[in-house]
């Protein structure tokens, strides 16, 4: 099968051509969203951060910058303010990517009604633009893809995450970039990615993000049954983070790992990657999204309609009852395996073809819901002297 | 058709693809045993014997341990396993 994007003047692909539409106040939210309602097509995204950052400042900054440049994106409009913060964004964003980026300022305005008004003229300006432009022959290497999961049942690590695995795996082999996040969702599972490292340091370096996130758990002296494996995950029969863990590590397939990524940092070269990411769903998928991430492919054995407004999200349902009884929120079914009707090569291989089609236009149901969820991810300890603790007390 | 999936050779438990009630009989795949209570669909079966503090082995590594003893056919979840790590050993 043939691919076709977008060619980006930096180099990079995109699979979709959006204008988006980027709050950077929580107070700009709401006009944000009046915008993309307004507009002939844009899409836009809202947060509740009020500029205030502490520790978490370069993940802030990074998160909000590479969003703003996603190669799915023909160009963002920023609503802001007139603040140092939101200069040191943009000057992030212009380093990251040529996505062209037009700032409309309140301290122009003086009026959120205004404001409104002159974002969706230049939306529609930009979405006209963007119209203009035609997709052209991609190589593999254009796909930046990522791996998620949400709402895990025992299903998952047998039938989606597998399945997403053998697709995740073919494409790494023809030239694309694959990225794994979800820290604590390989907890328990990490001795057997940092066997598939490329090199001893970055099979060292998954086992370092594991033991961070760990020793912040234990410093923070947080005990986090409650919340992993999550109750839902208990009612679909999971019953320990690592059993999760081990499960969930299967949507990376058996490919090895180039790298380690820290959150919402983009990769240099194609492979796959591991990401150090929250275990949170909107959180992680923002992390992706200002990594670069042009597709996704989004496991779920609960059922979750979350998307993304920068990249398509394809949600693969992980038993057959779900996905029949959610066929709006359902993109494909990897049930049949369990069902014995299909094979994990042949559901992988049809999630591939999914992939490709996705990329080249086709609608996945989360963008035809018009899920556009944004979360940034703060208050994650990520401190040098953590790492030392988590050496510290590290079991091998 | 298949009642249960064994995903690894080395593992002692197995995964029901059905709701199961107690008295249901697993005879596939070398694998002879009888479910000895109620388990629902997605959960895990005990398909050898599991001695308390011993490993749960699933995909052919081990998920936690068992907390008490746990007899072929016995439902094992929560109830009869903990992590190994960031767990404490608090019975539920």
């Amino acid at each position: 099968m043939s691919l076709t994007g977008y060619k980006r003047s930096d180099g990079r692909w995109g699979f979709r051509n959006h204008v988006l539409i980027l709050p950077l106040h929580q107070i700009l939210s709401a006009a944000a969203r009046d915008i993309e309602e307004q507009s002939n097509g844009a899409v836009a995204v809202s947060h509740d951060w009020s500029q205030m950052v502490e520790k978490d400042h370069e993940r802030l900054i990074h998160s909000l910058a590479g969003n703003a440049t996603n190669p799915n994106l023909y160009a963002t409009i920023l609503l802001r303010l007139g603040t140092p913060i939101e200069d040191e964004v943009i000057t992030r964003a212009k380093s990251y990517g040529k996505t062209k980026l037009v700032e409309i300022s309140l301290s122009d305005f003086k009026s959120l009604d205004k404001l409104t008004q002159a974002g969706v003229t230049e939306a529609n300006k930009l979405l006209t633009e963007a119209n203009n432009e035609q997709r052209v022959a991609a190589p593999f290497s254009a796909i930046v893809l990522g791996l998620e999961c949400g709402g895990s049942d025992a299903y998952s690590g047998i039938t989606a995450n597998p399945a997403l695995g053998v697709a995740s795996d073919k494409l790494v082999a023809q030239g694309a970039t694959s990225i794994l996040g979800e820290t604590m969702e390989i907890l328990g599972a990490e001795h057997l990615l940092a066997k598939r490292a490329i090199t001893k340091e970055v099979g060292q370096q998954i086992i370092d993000v594991v033991a961070r996130y760990e020793a912040s758990i234990n410093y923070e002296g947080i005990d986090i049954r409650g919340a992993q494996p999550s109750r839902g995950n208990i009612e679909g029969g999971l019953s320990t983070l690592e059993e999760k863990s081990l499960g969930a590590a299967k949507k990376a397939g058996n490919a090895q790992f180039t790298g380690v990524l820290e959150y919402a940092i983009a990769p240099t070269k194609a492979g796959l990657y591991f990401m150090d990411t929250p275990g949170h769903d909107i959180e992680q998928l923002t992390g992706f999204g200002a990594a670069g991430v042009n597709i996704t492919v989004f496991t779920t054995g609960r059922g979750t309609p979350t998307g993304s407004a920068v990249m398509p999200t394809i949600k693969v349902a992980t038993n057959t009852e779900m996905a029949t009884a959610i066929p709006d929120i359902i993109d494909l079914n990897s049930g049949t395996i369990a069902d014995g009707t299909q094979t994990l090569e042949e559901n992988g291989e049809e999630i591939y073809n999914l992939i490709l089609d996705v990329a080249n236009g086709q609608l996945t149901k989360a963008e035809l819901g018009g899920h556009h969820e944004f979360n940034l991810s703060r208050l994650y300890g990520s401190s040098d002297k953590l790492i030392s603790y988590a050496r510290s007390i590290h079991r091998t | 058709m298949r009642k249960v999936l064994v995903l690894n050779p080395t593992d002692n438990i197995a995964i029901c693809l059905a709701d199961m009630d107690a008295g249901t009989v697993i005879d596939q795949d070398n694998l002879k045993l009888t479910i000895t209570q109620k388990i629902p669909r997605g959960h895990k079966v005990a398909s050898k014997a599991v001695k308390k503090g011993e490993g749960i082995i699933k995909y052919g590594e081990r998920m936690g341990h068992a907390t008490k003893d746990i007899s072929v056919g016995e439902h094992v979840h929560t109830h009869n396993v903990l992590g190994d790590r960031l767990s404490t050993e608090v019975s539920q």
